[in-house]
């Protein structure tokens, strides 16, 4: 089959944090898509594994860890029902939280893309300015340039 | 083995003149409290004994120099020699950089890390690592005979012209070689994280530049050596500009060039950092000023990792060479 023939499948990957780029996403998915039939979402985020020494001990490291988890779940379930308010079945979204060594986060998104074969990934624009762009870099600008055979939404 | 006070005077008698020797000696195998680790303390690790002398210190541009008590220049009571033992300081806190604010921290292991894997690479301080009696890691380092850098750059007393065309051309190639240490540790996961030009010594010896102080870590965002390659591109403006150029400073000056300057010839986190020194120095090559402009206010795109700035470092040769 060529590549032009590639059927696309109908999952959907929205990447998040907290910020309320990644909530204006997710709205953006329950509006577009909502109530309409076949597609399933799932809301990732990849929670960052800090590096050595950042704790100085294990117990420090698992306290962040707990307070982390604990929001982040709590934002994630907040994302699902917006997607079901939106008109989605429950059971055609789902969230998932991972902790992870992301030397970059856009290849962690971009490696459960692949895991997992979404075919479209929603992502918040961070609005970084330029100066953090260049110092850090920006996740959404290199999903854009990294990503293959799917489409990225970038909602700003 | 266990070390008494007498062992360690007498293996401190091999090295030191005997006035030096001294006669009340502390010994730690512990070394968590930095403060408590004096001069004349011994300290044992793994077995070895090291006679503790100064606590180092670290000044940078002109700001006074300050004492850093978990870093201790020592002698070796093995072979004399001296060495710098870093102990461990955990120390986590806020950077800002341009008005944007990122956390860091020191890391040990980091380190530690890294002098294993530069192992004797000619670009690096080299040591090792090892551990007290409650598994604190300490890191012995060689010490490097040399001077800073810049103050050597500083010290030099010609005009820029005479600089650029008969000396730079061979601190360009150490640069290059610095980038290229750079890209080494990049290539196996690893960050400097504390680029700045007063962490390469100019090694007397060998006239090598030697990268120093891995301990330093930041948390990263989307590209985890943007901070690294960020000081690289200070580095090389303070190399080609003989110096850092300011604004203030020219203003002082009352240059006249000042009048060619727009806000997209500046560095793009210091904006009183001028990047487009070809607005000054005519003669610097077009290829070089546009390594220097991709840390600009003006620019288009930046470099996201040392290859890319290396492809366009190695291009400025040739056209140095026409341009001579």
């Amino acid at each position: 089959m060529s590549e032009e023939m590639k059927p696309y499948n109908k999952n959907i990957l929205i990447a998040v944090d907290e910020s309320e780029n990644a909530r204006r996403a997710v709205s953006y998915v329950a509006q577009l898509l909502g109530g309409a039939e076949g597609f399933k979402v799932t809301v990732l985020h990849v929670i960052p594994r800090p590096e050595e020494d950042f704790f100085p001990n294990e117990g420090e490291k698992e306290q962040w860890l707990r307070t982390y988890r604990e929001k982040i779940e709590g934002i994630l379930e907040e994302y699902m029902d917006i997607l079901i308010r939106g008109g989605f079945k429950a059971g055609s979204v789902s969230t998932k939280s991972e902790l992870r060594y992301c030397p970059s986060m856009a290849e962690c998104i971009l490696a459960e893309r692949d895991k997992s074969h979404y075919d479209t990934i929603v992502v918040g624009r961070q609005g970084l300015s330029r100066k953090e762009r260049f110092l850090f870099g920006s996740i959404s600008n290199k999903i854009v340039n990294h990503a293959n055979n799917c489409a990225v939404w970038v909602v700003a | 083995m266990k070390f008494t006070q007498k062992d360690i005077r007498e293996l401190a008698a091999r090295w030191l003149p005997s006035d030096r020797v001294p006669h009340h000696i502390r010994i730690h195998t512990d070394t968590s409290d930095f403060f408590r680790i004096e001069y004349d303390d011994a300290v044992i690790l793994r077995g070895h004994p090291y006679l503790i002398r100064h606590n180092a210190k670290e000044g940078r541009f002109g700001v006074d120099e300050e004492v850093k008590f978990w870093v201790k220049r020592a002698v070796d009571l093995g072979d004399g020699s001296y060495k710098i033992l870093k102990l461990v300081f955990y120390e986590k806190f806020k950077v800002t950089v341009g008005g944007i604010e990122f956390q860091c921290f020191r890391s040990p292991r980091k380190e530690a890390r890294i002098l294993e894997l530069v192992g004797d690479h000619k670009n690096f301080m080299h040591g090792l690592s090892t551990e007290d009696e409650k598994l604190n890691i300490v890191r012995v380092i060689e010490m490097i005979k040399g001077k800073r850098m810049d103050s050597l750059i500083a010290e030099t007393e010609v005009d820029h012209e005479t600089y650029f065309h008969n000396l730079f051309p061979r601190i360009f190639q150490k640069y290059i070689e610095c980038v290229e240490a750079i890209r080494f540790l990049h290539d196996h996961g690893e960050k400097h994280g504390d680029i700045r030009r007063d962490h390469i010594l100019v090694d007397a010896d060998t006239g090598s530049y030697r990268w120093i102080d891995f301990d330093f870590n930041y948390r990263h965002r989307e590209n985890i050596y943007g901070y690294d390659i960020f000081g690289l591109g200070n580095i090389l403006a303070f190399l080609v500009g003989k110096g850092d150029v300011l604004l203030h400073d020219l203003k002082k000056a009352g240059a006249s060039c000042l009048e060619n300057f727009q806000g997209e010839d500046m560095n793009i986190i210091f904006n009183n950092r001028v990047m487009n020194l070809r607005k000054m120095y005519p003669y610097i090559p077009k290829a070089l000023n546009d390594v220097l402009m991709h840390f600009s206010v003006g620019s288009k795109w930046f470099y996201e990792d040392t290859s890319q700035l290396l492809n366009d470092l190695a291009a400025v040769i040739p056209s140095a060479k026409k341009s001579r």
